[in-house]
């Protein structure tokens, strides 16, 4: 839920709530003042009624004076109190019936008791009350529907500037070098705001280009002393005269060397995807690629016997057919180390997915599988050939998935996500 | 052939001179921008290694340099820079071929040896041995006028074998020749042996002596016996 939104309920809900109390509050006191009103007046035409009585010792006239009718009553035995109540008033005049207060009470002429009922018309408080509470709901709705455009219109535009900022922020790439883009705004907290997302941007932009270049430095400097070991060790290799154990000593720091390099070649080359740095993207014939790959793997399946059967159907991918070239070989290769002997390899492309299923020890499955440096205990590699193979997969938003059957290994890379 | 080697780190550069001296070859080093520049200008070579991260200037200007002299001196670029745009730059340039740090002496070596064979290519792109002869473009062996049928990789292996003659050659910088490094092969290059066995075989029987070695289980010497 918007800000805005969330406010807009609050004071919405409130204001209702509040004008729903002020609006009976009023009602009911205006209500109780006019009817104190109409009570005093009627007192005060009782009083005239006993003076009269009591000066000419008779009962003045029955007579209906405006919006007031006095009416007299013989009473025999029971006496009732004095009471007010609400009754209703036949008004000659308008010929109809209306609400009217009545004062009920009695007077003592000549020993005898008689009731007087003397009733007013309620008709005008009763429309003041009523125009009163007109007034007051026009007055909230007016007040609501205000409330409401002010925050449709000026709410909106007043959060612009944030929105902006924000939307400058989501595109934002630490590998650009633009500025977030902002509005500009008369509002303090937003001018804020802004100066501190770009000074953010900054710092995260300076410490990504330190973090970038001592990457580059240290992997050239690395590569330096790694290409003087190679060198010297190809040059100590020419002097032959070496014993078997030696040579067996030789070919250990080879080993070691060549992993090395190729490791530090694969840790660049995931940062690089990681970054988005491999710029070449074109249509790939994969299907091709698929069958000149199983063919360079040759002499790997004949060393342990296995077999490739292949079911391609031709399929163009948009991708760099450098980082293809990488995928089929980490799956090939996967495939190849991961096998027993006189096993087999299935590839299946379609439209849809690559599937490369191959014949295994069985229950090595490893929830970890596509993290880096996770790798079985007797696997030869590095741990990065999947951690490639999915950041890979991920730049180009297909989904790998791996399953294990039956000592089957089956990996697939579906391209539509 | 006569070789500058454009090279800052001075073991690595040694370890160039020396593998590449000897055999009628004539190597020169510089190991700063305003050397080589000045010797790229006065002298021509058939092949100048050229690293691009050079005291004193960037290599990829010296290519520029070379393109305006208008010289046609090959270059192999050797950088520790592996990426793509240094690739695409350097061979836009001129560079006739670009090898990523670290590399094997013996992949070098080959690789200038194809260069010099392309710029020197004057009718034949033939490689004489004793009694061997191999035409490069037309893919064609012949031990004694007697044509040897190779495959692909057997014919590889030989002319790599050939750029480093009477040098050992270990099975990793074969594999990584035959198969490209790129592929993530086992560190187990047995399957090597089948492809030297086979040339081997073959070679000796079309009549040529045996010129190839195996050292100490590491790798294998191609040379005169």
């Amino acid at each position: 839920m918007k800000l805005a939104n969330r406010y807009n309920r609050v004071n919405i809900l409130t204001s209702i709530v509040v004008f729903a109390i002020t609006g009976l509050i009023y009602y009911v006191v205006i209500h109780f003042i006019l009817t104190e009103k109409l009570d005093r007046d009627l007192v005060v035409e009782e009083n005239e009624i006993r003076q009269y009585v009591s000066t000419y010792h008779k009962l003045p006239l029955p007579a209906s004076y405006l919006d007031q009718k006095i009416a007299y009553k013989n009473l025999s035995g029971h006496v009732p109190e004095r009471e007010f109540l609400y009754t209703r008033y036949y008004n000659p005049k308008e010929r109809e019936n209306e609400p009217g207060r009545s004062l009920i009470t009695v007077v003592h002429l000549n020993g005898k008791a008689v009731e007087v009922t003397i009733t007013k018309s309620r008709v005008e408080s009763e429309d003041l009350v009523r125009i009163i509470l007109l007034i007051t709901i026009g007055i909230t709705l007016i007040l609501l529907l205000s409330l409401l455009l002010i925050n449709r219109f000026v709410l909106n535009r007043l959060w612009r500037p944030f929105y902006a900022i924000l939307n400058g922020m989501k595109s934002f790439e630490v590998a650009r070098m633009d500025a977030i883009a902002h509005e500009d705004t008369r509002i303090d907290e937003f001018n804020e705001l802004n100066q501190s997302v770009n000074a953010m941007a900054e710092r995260v932009r300076r410490d990504y280009k330190e973090l970038k270049s001592f990457t580059d430095n240290a992997s050239h400097e690395m590569m330096t002393p790694l290409a003087v070991i190679n060198s010297k060790l190809d040059s100590l290799l020419q002097t032959e005269s070496f014993t078997a154990q030696q040579g067996e000593l030789l070919a250990d720091v080879y080993h070691a060397t060549g992993r090395l390099s190729r490791l530090h070649q694969s840790l660049l080359l995931l940062a690089k995807i990681e970054n988005n740095l491999i710029p070449d993207f074109q249509e790939i014939d994969l299907k091709e690629m698929v069958e000149v790959k199983g063919r360079q793997f040759q002499e790997l399946f004949e060393k342990d016997g296995l077999s490739l059967t292949a079911d391609l159907q031709v399929v163009e991918i948009k991708m760099s057919r450098y980082l293809a070239d990488i995928l089929l070989n980490n799956l090939f290769s996967n495939a190849v180390r991961h096998n027993i002997t006189g096993g087999y390899i299935r590839v299946e492309l379609s439209s849809v997915a690559l599937i490369m299923a191959n014949s295994g020890k069985p229950g090595n499955i490893q929830s970890k599988i596509f993290d880096r440096f996770s790798k079985s205990a007797d696997s030869e590699g590095m741990g990065l050939g999947l951690a490639i193979t999915k950041q890979i997969c991920n730049l180009y938003g297909f989904r790998i998935s791996y399953q294990a059957e039956n000592g089957e290994h089956v990996f697939k890379v579906h391209f539509a996500g | 052939m006569k070789i500058l080697v454009i090279e800052d780190e001075p073991a690595l550069l040694e370890s160039i001179l020396a593998y590449f001296t000897g055999e009628g070859n004539i190597c020169e080093h510089a190991s700063d921008f305003a050397l080589a520049s000045e010797k790229i200008a006065v002298y021509s070579y058939d092949c100048i290694l050229l690293d691009l991260g050079l005291p004193g200037g960037e290599g990829l200007e010296l290519l520029t340099k070379l393109k305006q002299l208008k010289k046609r001196d090959g270059v192999l670029i050797i950088s520790a820079r592996h990426s793509l745009d240094d690739k695409l730059a350097g061979l836009d340039l001129g560079a006739d071929d670009y090898l990523v740090k670290p590399f094997h002496l013996s992949e070098l070596k080959a690789r200038v040896s194809a260069i010099v064979r392309r710029k020197n290519f004057d009718g034949d792109n033939i490689i004489h041995f004793n009694e061997m002869a191999v035409d490069v473009s037309a893919m064609k062996v012949t031990v004694k006028g007697n044509l040897v049928i190779l495959t692909k990789k057997e014919f590889d292996l030989l002319v790599y074998f050939l750029s480093n003659r009477n040098k050992v050659v270990t099975k990793n910088a074969m594999a990584e020749h035959l198969w490209g490094d790129e592929m993530d092969l086992s560190d187990d290059f047995d399957f090597i042996y089948t492809h030297v066995k086979n040339l081997r075989k073959k070679l000796l029987e079309a009549g040529a002596a045996d010129y190839l070695r195996s050292v100490y289980g590491i790798g294998y010497k191609f040379g005169d016996i």
